[in-house]
């Protein structure tokens, strides 16, 4: 099943990750998933608020669908922007998850207690991690309905 | 006072005087002082005084306010304009009848050289009967409007409130079937067949209901719209039905329309959808084109080569779960057509169709162009 | 994937009202994961006693997903939802509206409140279970929950 809006729109996903690596896996698995899903890249918490926010060069950055966020980042932990963004009223309704290395209990209490919407660890083989896009692609992007932002025409 | 005596003075005035009595509407001639010196019968009957009682009266008797107002508004016409104009530019002030009733009037003032200076010659209409007719108009609509409403509303809540049963209905002679299937008799195989059947059909009626009660309520605003981005949208949606049909679908360019984007996509989804649907053998193709009417608003046509359809039918086909083929035939519930027809009345438009049968078939619909013609 | 992470079954709270609904969802989990405890609350009320440990349910575990109609007696859904999110300790849980709306105003609302997703019953049977499976597939097996407290 494709991952598309009603309207036609392609699915618009958030990548906050700093490692190269991981980003282009992370891109190779959504290609395999599904190659129409439109996947943003920013490597920093900062980036990221921009992004979300529209401002400086992500004035034009469309309101991604989904958000997937490493915890462990540079400048901005990733808690802190998962704070951010819960406790921003328009950014809040987008479903966060954290995609993250750290298996620690303390890491997972912490993102459901700032309400992430889940919190999934990396898997280190890449079958396992390709099945996991496939996964998330499947449920979040074809099954779950998801807040549609408001026309503003 | 200035007035003027019968049978005083030139051949000019007698002819103005003679066509102030002729006039349709009141006519009243009033004075730098605002008091009336000349009235026609007219004005006599309109405001229930005899032309003497009026003679020499402010005219803010008979028009208690606004009168000035307009006086201003209308300084530069001149005479013979203003008597020859359509009154249906006046504006709508209230008159005062002798028996101190008040009525809707609508008046045009237009200035009168005379040899005792400026006086103002106002043309009077009662506009009671035009009133009411407004009023009854608008109460109409209004009234018309909500019936809309309230269908649209019982049309959507019947459909949503009886999917929860059905589903259960649905599913559970599913599940009966999947679990039981060879284990009764042959006969409760049939019968348990038929309800499943029966269920899903209900199912897909509902949801059409549903699509079709939605058409109408989310009467959102029109805007700019680019059909073809909209026709292109459409065929992305049909891939599936294009591919395996092998259909041509081809197009002229199009227009920019005002039009709900989505709304537009899905007419010409149902359309098109239509087209490949009911072939003849061989290749179908659908070709989609538009071109500007008389009154400035562009027709589409979808033409395709398939079946055709029997003239006594082209009302028909338009109506709600109307079909004209077997189930086992051709598959859906009828609907397509009444929402596309829905979908383009709630634009200003209509929709209409052409065909033979055996020939294929032409389905025209109009829609508004946009300001920004592409 | 069937076997439990880590071990341990899973166990869902299912807060929904209608019959017919609570024994196809048993059925569906069933063939997706017999191994899965569903417990079933008929009403908002019976699930916050449920999820707070109390009377019959004083020894209640603390489920590691909610599956949440919106549409219940007494208690409505989404008060259900947003005792849950406001309280410290229930927060953690995952808790998914699933129910047969699929009104972008009641989705809205319970992003808002931040469910953490939101389901729309699927008329079809095959779509029913394809979702039911789906759940186990990413919530059972996929996602790593928060460990649950034990009980009192």
């Amino acid at each position: 099943m494709r991952a598309i809006q009603a309207d036609g729109r392609p699915m618009e996903v958030l990548l906050i990750e700093d490692s190269a690596g991981d980003v282009r896996l992370t891109q190779e698995a959504f290609r395999i998933a599904d190659p129409s899903i439109h996947l943003h890249v920013v490597s920093d918490g900062k980036e990221a608020m921009a992004f979300l926010k529209n401002e400086a060069a992500h004035v034009h950055a469309p309101r991604p669908d989904i958000i997937l966020l490493d915890l462990n980042l540079t400048k901005m932990d990733g808690c802190e922007v998962l704070a951010h963004i819960k406790s921003n009223d328009n950014l809040k309704t987008i479903p966060t998850m954290i995609l993250t290395t750290s298996e620690a209990e303390a890491d997972v209490v912490r993102s459901y207690r700032l309400q992430a919407n889940c919190y999934l660890n990396k898997p280190a083989q890449w079958d396992a991690f390709e099945s996991l896009v496939k996964s998330i692609n499947d449920f979040w992007l074809t099954k779950v309905k998801l807040p549609q932002p408001s026309h503003v025409e | 006072m200035i007035t003027r005596e019968l049978g005083e003075s030139n051949e000019s005035d007698a002819k103005y005087r003679g066509l102030l009595e002729a006039a349709p509407d009141a006519m009243v001639v009033v004075n730098q002082d605002g008091e009336i010196v000349l009235l026609n019968v007219q004005a006599e009957k309109q405001f229930g005084y005899r032309r003497d009682e009026l003679v020499g009266q402010k005219v803010k008797n008979i028009i208690p306010e606004g009168f000035a107002e307009r006086l201003i508004a209308d300084a530069l016409r001149s005479a013979e304009d203003a008597l020859a104009q359509q009154i249906g530019t006046g504006i709508e002030l209230t008159g005062r009848r002798k028996d101190g009733s008040g009525f809707p009037i609508e008046i045009m003032l237009s200035p009168l050289e005379s040899a005792e200076g400026v006086l103002v010659t106002a043309a009077i209409r009662d506009i009671t009967k035009r009133k009411k007719a407004e009023a009854n108009l608008l109460q109409k609509v209004e009234e018309l409007n909500r019936s809309n409403e309230e269908l649209e509303q019982f049309a959507y809540i019947a459909s949503h409130d009886l999917q929860e049963p059905l589903r259960m209905v649905a599913s559970y002679t599913q599940l009966l079937s999947r679990r039981y299937k060879g284990q009764l008799d042959s006969d409760a195989d049939d019968f348990i067949a038929f309800a499943v059947d029966g269920a899903s059909r209900m199912q897909r009626l509902i949801q059409d209901l549903l699509a079709y009660s939605r058409a109408g309520t989310k009467a959102k605003h029109l805007f700019d719209t680019s059909s073809e981005e909209a026709l292109q949208q459409a065929l992305v949606n049909l891939r599936g039905a294009i591919e395996e049909s092998q259909a041509v679908v081809t197009h002229d360019p199009l227009p920019n329309v005002l039009a709900d984007e989505m709304q537009l996509i899905q007419v010409f989804q149902n359309l098109i959808g239509n087209a490949i649907k009911y072939q003849n053998p061989g290749v179908p193709r659908v070709h989609i084109s538009a071109a500007k009417n008389d009154e400035m608003k562009w027709i589409f046509s979808v033409r395709d080569n398939g079946l055709g359809i029997d003239s006594q039918y082209f009302e028909k086909i338009f109506g709600m779960f109307q079909r004209l083929h077997k189930r086992e035939e051709f598959a859906g519930t009828g609907i397509g057509l009444a929402i596309c027809k829905k979908i383009v009345e709630r634009h200003g438009g209509r929709i209409s169709v052409e065909s033979q049968l055996g020939h294929g078939s032409t389905f025209r619909f109009a829609l508004a162009g946009s300001e920004r013609e592409s | 994937m069937k076997a439990a992470q880590n071990g341990r079954t899973k166990e869902v709270l299912l807060v929904e009202d209608s019959p017919g609904d609570v024994r196809l969802m048993q059925e569906a989990f069933h063939s997706a994961n017999p191994s899965i405890h569903l417990y079933v609350a008929s009403d908002g009320m019976e699930a916050m006693a449920f999820l707070m440990h109390e009377g019959i349910h004083v020894h209640a575990h603390q489920p590691d997903l909610i599956l949440l109609d919106l549409n219940l007696p007494k208690m409505d859904g989404r008060e259900v939802l947003a005792r849950i999110k406001g309280d410290v300790r229930l927060k953690t849980i995952p808790t998914v509206v699933l129910t047969t709306s699929d009104a972008e105003a009641d989705i809205a609302k319970s992003y808002q409140l931040q469910a953490n997703c939101y389901l729309s019953k699927p008329v079809q049977l095959d779509a029913f279970e394809a979702l039911v499976k789906s759940i186990n597939d990413f919530w059972l097996t996929k996602v790593k929950l928060p460990q649950k407290r034990q009980s009192g």
